[in-house]
C-alpha cells in the first residue's frame, strides 16, 4: 500500500480552514491551518518522517496525542530562540514557526548513524558499559567523540534568547491539575466556596480528551459540557486558569511548579512585552490531580515503524484537525477503547480492520464492531510489520496468552497501525513527592494509593475509567478540597448529570506480541521508543543479573531522560513480571522525577539574567568610580574599585603609582564596604569579650582596638576594629564580605545562649559611606575640612576616634590605619558621601591626592604583614598560626572558640604558620596559592609543606614580597624553601617575618 | 520548599525567608563550666549530630522576618512539622515524650534542672 | 572652604535613575523621608512610655503592624525593633530627642535616613508585581494597609510596606537600590501583566 497521511476534505474540530498558516520543517515551506499543531500539520502534509531514534537511528514517526509523544522531537525558533526536544504534538504552528528534526545527519531521509541500526546486534542492553570499555585510552578520542555526534537529541542554541521571562508566585486554596471534564467539574465545585481556585491545562484547548470518549452527557455528547463549563468558571472572580501550562513538579508542602508558554504560539505577544515563558511557583492548600491516563503501546516486532500509533492519537488527529494517518490501516488492540478510533476511521471512509488479543472481548464496543460488520481477529496479534520509512503490511497471527513464538501468520497489506495496550493514570506528579502507589490488575497499571500532602486524584489519573464515575468523584473531590482548606467552605450544590455510556469489557494485559523469528532477526520488540530499549534488552539484562528494577533502568536506559517513562514504564514491568515470574507489584516502580516534560532555561532563571543575574551591591561612590575608569573586582556581592588606570595606562602601573602615592603623599579610598554594627546595653562589653579572643572591657571612651573572632572551632572568621562610643556603647567594624554574617552571628549568641544579656545590635553598615585618607600628608588634607576638633597627634593619637563637624557637618572619624601610614578614616551619612569624597578631592589637590584601590590596599597591607580573613586564613587558621597569640586572652574564662584552642591538633608543632617570603630573585612574584614542598622531584607527586596567601610586587620595596602558611613556619626563619611552579620552574625563596617595611611602626604614629 | 511559620511574629513562609539552624538543644558545655570541658564533652558539643528517620528537633531563624531565633519539631519523613516554639523552651509534652536519643536525654535532664 | 559643598552633592540611591513609562504600576523612590531605627524591649513599660513621650504615639506591640500619628509612622519591625519614618529634615532632631529620653533606659535609637532606599508602587497591579519578586501571599487578605513585613524580594532582603490597597513602599538597602529597581522595572513591564488571585 501506498496510501500516505492526509487531510481529509471536511471535519477538524479544532482548525480553521479559512486561516492558512505557512511555516518551515526542516526548511521545507509547508501549510496549515490555524488550529493545526507541528505534528497534524507535517502529517497533513504526507509526511511521515519526524525524526530518528536515539541509539540506532531508526527513522520514527508520530506516535502520541500530546505530552506523551516519544519520537517527535523537534526544534523550534531560530538563531537564540532556537529550544530543543519538544514533541510536536504540542508544537502549535504560526506564521513564520521555522522547526527541524533531531538526531539526524544529514537528512531526515538518509542518516548516517542508521548504520548502528545495522550493527544492533553488537548494540544490546548495556552496551556503553561492555562495548567501550577497551582500550581505555579509546573512551576519551575515539569513542565518546563518535558517541557524542551520533546520539543525543536537540541541539541547544549557542546565541543569547533575546526574550524576557519571568516567574510568578502564587498562592491558591485548591490547585487542579488537569483541565478536562474532570478536573473542570472539581475546579467548579470547589470554587462555589469562594476559595481561591486554580487550573492548569498543559494544552490550549480545554477539555481533556473529551471529545474523544464514549457517551452522553444529558443531551448531548461529553464534549458539549465543556463550552459551558470554562464560561461559569470564567465568571467567578475566584478562578483562574493557566492553559498552555505544564505543572512540571510537585514538593515538599504542596509546592507546585508549573512552565506558562505565554507565547510560543503568537509572537505578537512578545513584541507587546510579554515574557515567552514564565514560571509559575504555587502553594496549594489542596491539590487534585486530574491528569488522566495515558495510552500504552504494544511490544510487537517493529512496533516503532512510521505510521504505527496509539489509537487515541489517530482518533484525535481526525476528529481535531480531520488528518487521517493512511488511507488502510489496523486497529491493534487488547482493550475496548481502540474500537472507538475503528469507528471514527470507518466514518471518515477509511478502510480499517480490528485485532483484538482477546479471545472473546464482550463489551458493547465490540458487539457494535461486530454488528456493523467489521473485520474483527480475536485472539490475535501483529507478529510482525514490514517497512523501513513506512508500514507497508503486518503479519497476523493467533495468540494465547504465554505463547513465546508465533508458528503461522497471515500478511495484510496496510499503511498504518493504531495500537492500544491499555492505560495508565498519569502518576508523575502523584509520585514526585513520595506518594505511594498500587498496583490495580483490572487496568494492568498502577493507580494512587496514599500520600502525606494535602492531594486527591480524581478521573482517568485516578483509574477511574467509567464518565459518570469521574464526573461524581469530581463533584465530591472537589467539594471536599474546599472543606479541606476551610471547613466552613459552603457545599457546591452541582447536581450530577446523567450519563450513559457503553459498557466496558475487560481489558487483558498484553506485554509481548510474539513474533516468527528471535529477537534480534529484525523483529525489535521495542518497549522505551526514545531510548530505544526493546523486550530483548529487558531480558538480557534480567539474565545478567540485573534483579532490581531500578538497576535495570540504569543498565538498559528504560524510562530515562525526558520521557520519563511515560509510556514505557508499565510496559517495561510487564515484562520483567513475565521474565521473572514475579508479579508486577514484586518488581516494584522505579521513580518519576521532575519534570513532567522538560521546560526551558529561560523559564528556570526568569527574570535573573543579565542585569539582574546576581545583585551587585554599589557604594554611594559607585558612578564617581565609574566616570574615572575605574576596574572593578567582587568582593562579596560589593563591586569595590580595584585600580584607577589613567588613559593608556596599563593595571599594574596604576596599582604602583597609586601605593606610591600613599607611601608618598596621600591616597583616598572608598571604604564604605566595611561592616559596622552599633552594639549596645549594660552588658555590651562582657558580651564582646565574649565574642572577640582579645579583652574589648578595657577599652577606653574614644579609643579604637583591633578584634579577632573565632568560630566554636577555634578557627579565625572576621577581624576588624571597634571603638567605645560610650561605657555602654560600642560600634563594631567588620570585613567587607563578613558585615552580615557577624550581625547575624552576634545576634545568634545573644538570642540563643546568652539570653541573660542586656544588649543590642544594630547594623549601620549602609548608613554611612567611609573613606580612608591615608599618607604623611593625611591631616593636612584633614585640616583643609575644618574640622571642629583638634587633629594634633596628642589630641588624636593613632587608634582613637572623634565625632565632630568637617565644614560644619556630623561626622565621625577614626583614627586607624590599614596602610601603615598616617591614616584617618571619615565616615559621613551616605548621601552626603559623594559630596565629602568631592571635598576631600579637592582638598587634597595640593597635596598631590589621588584616589587607590583595594588592589592598592592589599598590596600596602601585605608590605606591614597585616592579614586578610580569607588570604591568610582558609577556615583551619586559628590566631597562633597567624602570629597573632598577643591577641588571645588568657585570663578571659570563656570566649567563642577557646574551648578548642585547648584541642591538641591545633597546638601540635606541625601547623601551618604565616610566615614572609622573600625571593631569591627579587622580581619573581609566586603565584597566590604556589605550593612549598619538602624536596624538589622531577614530577609529582611531592610532599607539600605549604602555600603562598598573598603575593604581590611591592614598588614601596622595589621587590616582591609574599606571605605563606608553612608547616613549622614561626621556627624556620632564615631557611630557604622551594615552590615548584607549572613548567618546571623552581623558585626558592627564604622565610622571613611578615613585616616587611616600617618594623618600628613610626610612620602610623606620625 | 518547605513552609515554616515563625512563632515569634507568626510570620508564614517559605524556608527560604527563614534560615536553617542545625540540631536544637544542644548544650554548650563552656557556658556553664568553662575550665572542666572534657575532650569528649567538646567533640560531642561541636560534631556529634543526630538524624533520625521521624521526628527532629531543629532551630531556625525568622531570617527575612523578625529575626528572631526558634526552635521547631519536624517528620524528617513526611517533612511534617509538628510544632514551633520558643528559642528558650521546650517542646510540647507530648513531643518530649516522643523524643529520641540525645533529646530525650537532654529533655530529662531539663526537667530534672527545673525540679 | 564654603560650606556648601554638603548640601549641593546630597544624593538618595536612585537619584540616577529616571522613571520609566512602560511599566504597569507607576514606580517612584521617595528621597524625602527620615529613618530611625530604634531597639528596646516592648515589656520595659519605662521605655514604651519614654518612646510614647516623644514620638506621641503607643510604639505597635502587634506583629507587622503599623503606628502614624501626623507625619510619624512607626513600623513594627520586631518584638524589640521599630522603624521610625518622618520627614527626613526632622529626623537626626527627633533621633537625638529620643535619645535623650531613652537615656539611662536599656534602648538603642540609631539614625538610619541614609542606610535604605524607598520604592514606591502605585497601580491596582502593585501586589502582583511584588509577587513575581516575593513568596508571600499578598492576596490573603493579611497585608491589610497598616502591614509591615521583611521579606525576601528578588535577591536581595526587602521591607514592605502596604501603604493603601494598591500603593507599596518597597525600602531596601541602599546598596541593592539600583537592583531592586532594575527588577522592579522588568517585573511591571507593560504586556507582562498576569491575573492574580482573591477569595470571593
Amino acid at each position: 500500500m501506498s496510501g500516505k497521511p492526509h487531510r481529509l476534505a471536511e471535519g477538524g474540530s479544532r482548525i480553521d480552514r479559512n486561516a492558512r498558516v505557512s511555516f518551515t520543517f526542516d526548511g521545507r515551506q509547508l501549510s496549515g491551518f490555524a488550529g493545526d499543531t507541528l505534528a497534524s500539520s507535517v502529517m497533513a502534509s504526507g509526511q511521515r518522517l519526524f525524526g530518528r531514534s536515539f541509539k540506532y537511528h531508526r527513522p520514527r514517526g508520530l506516535v502520541g496525542l500530546g505530552s506523551e509523544e516519544m519520537n517527535a522531537l523537534v526544534g523550534v525558533g531560530l538563531a537564540g530562540r532556537h529550544e530543543p526536544n519538544l514533541r510536536a504534538t504540542q508544537v502549535e504552528i504560526h506564521d513564520g514557526l521555522a522547526a527541524v528534526s533531531q538526531n539526524r545527519w544529514p537528512s531526515l531521509t538518509f542518516d548516517v548513524g542508521a548504520f548502528n541500526n545495522k550493527l544492533s546486534r553488537f548494540l544490546p542492553g548495556g552496551f556503553y558499559y561492555k562495548t567501550f570499555m577497551w582500550p581505555k585510552s579509546f573512551w576519551k578520542h575515539v569513542y565518546e567523540p563518535a558517541i557524542r555526534k551520533a546520539a543525543g537529541l536537540g541541539r541547544a542554541a549557542e546565541e543569547r534568547d533575546p526574550d524576557a521571562y519571568e516567574h510568578m508566585h502564587i498562592h491558591a486554596d485548591v490547585v487542579v491539575v488537569g483541565g478536562g471534564i474532570a478536573g473542570l467539574t472539581a475546579a467548579e465545585a470547589a470554587a462555589a466556596s469562594g476559595l481561591r481556585v486554580l487550573v492548569i491545562d498543559e494544552n490550549a484547548a480545554l477539555g481533556g480528551i473529551a471529545d474523544l470518549v464514549a457517551g452522553r452527557i444529558g443531551d448531548g455528547c461529553v464534549a458539549d459540557i465543556v463550552p459551558a463549563l470554562v464560561v461559569r468558571l470564567n465568571a467567578m472572580g475566584n478562578v483562574h486558569i493557566l492553559a498552555r501550562t505544564t505543572a512540571i513538579g510537585h514538593y515538599h508542602h504542596n509546592y507546585l511548579m508549573a512552565a506558562e508558554r505565554v507565547a510560543d504560539h503568537d509572537p505578537a505577544l512578545l513584541a507587546a512585552g510579554a515574557p515567552r515563558h514564565r514560571l509559575w511557583k504555587i502553594r496549594a492548600g489542596h491539590i487534585i490531580l486530574a491528569t488522566g491516563a495515558l495510552e500504552r503501546p504494544i511490544a510487537f516486532a517493529n512496533n516503532d515503524r512510521p505510521g504505527i500509533m496509539l489509537a487515541s492519537a489517530v482518533r484525535g488527529l481526525l476528529a481535531r484537525q480531520a488528518v487521517a494517518p493512511g488511507s488502510t490501516g489496523i486497529v491493534f488492540t487488547n482493550n475496548d477503547d481502540a474500537y472507538l478510533t475503528a469507528f471514527a476511521l470507518k466514518s471518515a471512509g477509511i478502510a480499517v480492520r480490528i485485532v483484538d488479543s482477546r479471545q472473546r472481548p464482550d463489551g458493547d464496543l465490540v458487539t457494535r464492531a461486530v454488528t456493523e460488520g467489521f473485520d474483527v481477529s480475536f485472539g490475535s496479534v501483529i507478529s510482525k510489520v514490514e517497512g523501513t520509512f513506512a508500514v507497508k503490511a503486518a503479519k497476523i497471527a493467533a495468540y494465547r496468552k504465554g505463547q513465546g513464538r508465533v508458528i503461522t501468520e497471515k500478511r495484510v497489506a496496510c499503511d498504518f497501525i493504531a495500537m492500544s495496550g491499555g492505560f495508565n493514570p498519569v502518576l508523575h506528579l502523584w509520585c514526585h513527592n513520595g506518594g505511594k502507589i498500587r498496583f490495580d490488575e483490572q487496568l494492568a497499571s498502577f493507580r494512587p494509593d496514599t500520600h502525606a500532602d494535602a492531594i486527591t486524584a480524581i478521573g482517568a489519573a485516578n483509574g477511574t475509567m467509567s464518565v459518570a464515575e469521574t464526573l461524581r468523584e469530581a463533584l465530591a473531590t472537589g467539594e471536599a478540597a474546599a472543606k479541606s482548606v476551610n471547613a466552613r467552605a459552603k457545599a457546591s450544590k452541582i447536581k450530577p448529570q446523567s450519563v450513559e455510556e457503553p459498557k466496558r469489557g475487560a481489558l487483558e494485559p498484553l506485554w509481548f506480541a510474539p513474533a516468527t523469528g528471535g529477537y534480534n532477526e529484525g523483529n525489535k520488540h521495542f518497549i522505551d521508543f526514545q531510548n530505544d530499549v526493546t523486550v530483548a534488552d529487558l531480558e538480557l539484562a534480567q539474565r545478567e543479573g540485573y534483579e532490581s528494577v531500578e538497576h535495570t533502568k540504569r543498565y538498559t536506559t528504560l524510562g530515562m531522560a525526558t520521557d520519563q517513562g511515560k509510556t514505557s514504564n508499565i510496559n517495561g514491568l510487564g515484562v520483567l513480571s513475565e521474565a521473572t515470574g514475579k508479579a508486577i507489584p514484586e518488581i516494584g516502580t522505579t521513580t518519576f522525577r521532575p519534570p513532567y516534560t522538560p521546560y526551558s532555561f529561560g523559564a528556570i532563571a526568569g527574570a535573573l539574567t543579565g542585569k539582574l543575574f546576581l545583585p551587585v551591591r554599589r557604594t554611594p561612590i559607585f558612578q564617581w568610580h565609574t566616570d574615572r575608569g575605574a576596574v572593578f573586582e567582587p568582593v562579596g556581592q560589593w563591586r569595590r574599585a580595584y585600580t584607577y588606570p589613567a588613559l593608556g595606562e596599563d593595571k599594574q602601573a596604576a596599582i604602583t603609582r597609586e601605593i606610591l602615592c600613599v607611601r608618598n603623599k596621600v591616597g583616598l579610598l572608598d571604604a564604605s564596604t566595611l561592616g559596622k554594627i552599633e552594639i549596645k546595653g549594660p552588658d555590651a562589653a562582657e558580651f564582646l569579650d565574649r565574642v572577640y579572643t582579645n579583652t574589648f572591657s578595657t577599652l577606653k571612651m574614644g579609643k579604637c582596638r583591633y578584634g579577632l573572632m573565632m568560630n566554636e572551632l577555634g578557627f579565625l572568621t572576621d577581624d576588624g576594629v571597634t571603638v567605645r562610643l560610650a561605657d555602654d556603647h560600642f560600634l563594631m567594624h567588620t570585613t567587607s564580605g563578613g558585615a552580615d554574617r557577624i550581625s547575624a552571628w552576634l545576634e545568634e549568641w545573644l538570642q540563643t545562649e546568652w539570653t541573660q544579656y542586656k544588649v543590642f545590635v544594630t547594623p549601620v553598615t549602609e548608613q554611612w559611606a567611609q573613606f580612608a585618607i591615608a599618607g604623611p600628608k593625611a591631616r593636612e588634607v584633614l585640616a583643609r575640612l575644618e574640622p571642629d576638633f583638634d587633629l594634633s597627634n596628642e589630641a588624636f593619637p593613632h587608634m582613637s576616634f572623634k565625632a565632630g563637624r568637617l565644614g560644619g557637618h556630623p561626622v565621625r572619624v577614626f583614627r586607624i590605619s590599614f596602610s601603615g601610614e598616617q591614616s584617618y578614616e571619615v565616615a559621613t551619612p551616605a548621601n552626603l558621601g559623594q559630596g565629602l569624597w568631592d571635598a576631600i578631592i579637592a582638598a587634597g589637590r595640593d597635596f598631590g591626592i589621588e584616589p587607590y584601590g583595594t588592589e592598592a590596599l592589599h598590596v600596602l597591607r601585605a608590605e606591614k604583614g597585616y592579614i586578610v580573613i580569607g588570604d591568610e586564613t582558609d577556615g583551619t587558621t586559628t590566631p597562633f598560626d597567624v602570629g597573632l597569640s598577643g591577641l588571645v586572652s588568657k585570663k578571659k574564662a570563656d570566649f567563642l572558640g577557646k574551648r578548642s584552642l585547648e584541642q591538641a591538633y591545633l597546638k601540635g608543632p606541625n601547623r601551618k604558620q604565616l610566615v614572609g617570603l622573600l625571593t631569591d630573585d627579587p622580581n619573581d612574584v609566586l603565584p597566590d596559592g604556589a605550593y612549598a614542598v619538602r624536596e624538589v622531584k622531577d614530577k609529582p607527586p611531592m610532599e607539600m609543606i605549604g602555600q603562598v596567601t598573598s603575593s604581590y610586587l611591592s614598588p614601596t620595596l622595589g621587590r616582591s614580597i609574599a606571605m605563606a602558611l608553612i608547616e613549622n613556619g614561626h621556627a624556620r626563619m632564615g631557611e630557604l624553601i622551594s615552590f615548584p611552579l607549572e613548567g618546571g620552574k623552581v623558585v626558592k625563596a627564604k622565610i622571613t617575618s611578615t613585616v616587611f617595611y616600617d618594623q618600628d611602626g613610626g610612620r602610623i604614629h606620625a | 520548599m518547605i513552609v515554616v511559620t515563625c512563632p515569634v511574629c507568626g510570620a508564614k513562609g517559605d524556608e527560604t525567608d527563614f534560615h536553617y539552624g542545625g540540631q536544637a538543644h544542644i548544650a554548650r558545655p563552656a557556658t556553664t563550666d568553662p575550665a572542666n570541658i572534657t575532650d569528649e564533652q567538646q567533640r560531642d558539643y561541636l560534631f556529634i549530630r543526630h538524624n533520625p528517620r521521624g521526628l527532629h528537633f531543629e532551630r531556625w531563624r525568622c531570617d527575612r522576618g523578625c529575626g528572631k531565633w526558634f526552635h521547631a519539631a519536624r517528620d524528617t519523613v513526611t517533612m511534617a512539622f509538628k510544632a514551633f516554639y520558643g528559642i528558650t523552651e521546650l517542646p510540647p509534652e507530648e513531643l518530649q515524650k516522643q523524643a529520641k536519643g540525645p533529646w530525650a536525654d537532654e529533655f530529662k535532664r531539663r526537667a530534672k534542672v527545673k525540679a | 572652604m564654603p560650606n556648601t559643598w554638603l548640601e549641593s552633592r546630597f544624593e538618595t540611591p536612585l537619584a540616577h535613575r529616571a522613571t520609566s513609562d512602560n511599566t504597569y504600576v507607576s514606580m517612584r523612590e521617595i528621597s524625602e523621608r527620615g529613618m530611625i531605627d530604634l531597639r528596646g524591649l516592648a515589656t520595659d513599660r519605662k521605655f514604651m512610655v519614654a518612646a510614647k513621650s516623644i514620638l506621641g504615639l503607643d510604639l505597635p506591640k502587634q506583629p507587622r503592624t503599623s503606628a502614624s500619628w501626623g507625619d510619624v509612622k512607626v513600623l513594627w519591625l520586631s518584638p524589640d525593633q521599630w522603624l521610625i519614618t518622618c520627614a527626613r529634615a526632622k529626623a537626626q532632631a527627633l533621633a537625638d530627642d529620643m535619645a535623650t529620653a531613652l537615656a539611662g533606659l536599656h534602648a538603642l535609637c540609631v539614625n538610619v535616613s541614609d542606610m535604605r532606599a524607598v520604592i514606591r508602587l502605585e497601580g491596582e497591579r502593585s501586589r502582583e508585581v511584588v509577587m513575581k519578586g516575593a513568596t508571600l501571599d499578598l492576596t490573603d487578605g493579611n497585608y491589610p494597609p497598616g502591614t509591615v513585613r521583611r521579606m525576601l524580594f528578588a535577591e536581595v532582603a526587602a521591607l514592605l510596606h502596604v501603604v493603601e490597597d494598591n500603593v507599596i513602599d518597597i525600602y531596601v538597602f541602599r546598596s541593592f537600590a539600583d537592583y531592586a529597581w532594575e527588577f522592579l522595572l522588568k517585573a511591571a513591564r507593560k504586556g507582562s501583566e498576569v491575573a492574580v488571585l482573591s477569595r470571593r
